[in-house]
């Protein structure tokens, strides 16, 4: 069977897919929370900038962020002497997680504000401290709310790694395309893509159930 | 590091972020030759379209432009090659911003592209074909003919095949742009284009992996301003790379006056007459026209 001869190279390129998709995920995590409870600071200067970075990248295309970040960063570091190429990785890893985490702040954002003001009234005639507030009272019940918009943003950004292949990153979708350039067979590549991706986001989606089922446990009591 | 952690601001946090950002770009600069030589290895760039350069299944590089490339840097002691695959249209964007020191895609060599990247002696040289489905129902024979009847021609992005149809006068709403080789087939089987127009080794061996198309006979080569079209390509490097690029023109000369090179040709279907055009012409000449 041919799809048999095409397994080896499609996995090498899972490979690829599953750490891109895994170290962007954590960069998105990062920023998600960095760019989230920044826009929320009281120091102005820095909530300003946080909302400019989190438009930015949820305003303007993944793709143009990539090509940017990969043809036409080392160009302007050229311009100014700088050497400023990111390698394929670098460059792929970090307009995802960038993009992601722009998204993901503003469910960091709505999260927090969506712990009622009462709590954090009460906190502060406890004689609570701002940084105790967040920290102890408002971020262990906004973390559980925000978990399954995380799961999609997670899927969503393994489907989304199938971009990097544009930037010559080896990854599913590239050795696909290069697959499908040396047999002319789309059909049979395409369709093991699709099942491949979907068995990836299989696995990915029960990873998040259990992180959200681990967030969540203080308040399993409650709920019953 | 755990102070800036503990503190939890997240002003530490982007500041991290972006020394680490920084300390991953390398130091290094353009590669000269003898930084080649030095490290051993050198990066050379394919686009996927066969039989120029392209990889097999198993991700080696083959192709025309490749096992020359291959050769030459044995012969220049350069023992380790780097390959990288990227679209057509990326080749010279990736040279510039020094993705790879080299281009092995025998891109033709043409005045605009000199412009931008400087080109090695001619490596080889190709006709122009036209793939269209089986048994040619629009009865297309050339580029010219294309531009007379209202028909849709698909051209891969970044193709030289374009200037051609501008010169020939085909319109843009006639023009379908693809992005690689492997969606000609379908472009026009699928009727979203009326033909395919590529080189014609391109042509050739597309038409081999599918029964569905052919390659469009008898076929004219277009003429464009009073002289037949005919492509030279070469090997292409960054403009700050002119020591490579002599190097390689010094390699690439000897070689070709070898058997080994015609055997290489021969085999990826060039002939011998395209073999005998490659050495006709110079790319001062080519860069000039």
């Amino acid at each position: 069977m041919d799809w048999l001869s095409y397994s080896e190279p499609l996995l090498e390129g899972a490979w690829i897919t599953a750490q891109i998709a895994v170290m962007s995920t954590l960069v998105g995590a990062v920023a998600s929370f960095a760019l989230g409870m920044g826009r929320l600071a009281r120091n102005r200067a820095l909530s300003m900038f946080c909302i400019a970075v989190i438009e930015l990248f949820r305003g303007t295309s993944l793709l143009v962020q990539l090509f940017w970040l990969y043809f036409a960063l080392p160009v302007f570091g050229q311009i100014l002497g700088l050497d400023l190429r990111l390698p394929p990785v670098m460059a792929g890893v970090l307009a995802l997680g960038l993009n992601i985490g722009a998204y993901g702040a503003e469910v960091v954002r709505g999260a927090i504000q969506a712990v009622p003001r009462s709590q954090h009234e009460a906190a502060k005639a406890l004689d609570f401290t701002p940084r105790q507030i967040m920290w102890r009272i408002a971020l262990p019940q906004a973390i559980p709310e925000m978990m399954p918009s995380f799961s999609n943003l997670a899927v969503q950004n393994l489907k989304d790694t199938a971009l990097v292949s544009l930037i010559g990153l080896g990854d599913m979708a590239f050795r696909a395309e290069q697959i499908r350039n040396f047999t002319q067979d789309s059909t049979t590549v395409y369709t093991l893509l699709l099942f491949m991706y979907f068995g990836m986001a299989l696995v990915l989606m029960a990873l998040m159930k259990t992180m959200e089922r681990a967030v969540g446990r203080w308040r399993a009591t409650a709920r019953i | 590091m755990s102070p800036t952690l503990r503190s939890h601001t997240p002003q530490r946090l982007l500041a991290a972020a972006a020394i680490s950002m920084l300390a991953f770009c390398g130091t290094a600069q353009a590669a000269t030759l003898d930084q080649i030589r030095q490290s051993g290895t050198v990066r050379i760039a394919v686009a996927n379209e066969i039989p120029y350069g392209y990889m097999d299944l198993k991700g080696q590089a083959r192709g025309a432009g490749p096992d020359v490339a291959a050769q030459i840097m044995k012969d220049l002691g350069v023992k380790k090659i780097e390959w990288v695959t990227t679209s057509f249209d990326a080749l010279i964007p990736g040279l510039q911003a020094d993705r790879y020191d080299m281009v092995a895609a025998e891109m033709a060599i043409l005045p605009q592209r000199c412009q931008q990247v400087l080109f090695s002696e001619p490596n080889s040289s190709y006709g122009e074909g036209l793939l269209v489905p089986k048994g040619n129902p629009k009865h297309l024979t050339s580029y010219e003919s294309l531009a007379k009847a209202n028909d849709k021609v698909a051209i891969m992005a970044g193709a030289d095949q374009l200037e051609m149809m501008h010169a020939l006068g085909v319109p843009d709403s006639s023009i379908v742009t693809i992005s690689n080789n492997a969606d000609a087939i379908s472009a026009v089987t699928t009727g979203r284009a009326d033909a395919y127009a590529a080189t014609g080794l391109t042509v050739a061996q597309l038409a081999s992996k599918n029964g569905k198309v052919e390659s469009a006979k008898p076929f004219t080569d277009p003429v464009i301003q009073g002289t037949p079209a005919r492509s030279w390509g070469g090997f292409a490097f960054s403009k700050n790379s002119s020591d490579l690029r002599d190097a390689v023109n010094t390699e690439l000369a000897k070689f070709k006056k070898t058997p080994g090179w015609s055997r290489i040709m021969i085999g990826y279907g060039f002939t011998d007459n395209d073999g005998r055009q490659s050495m006709a012409k110079t790319t001062e000449q080519l860069c000039s026209k």
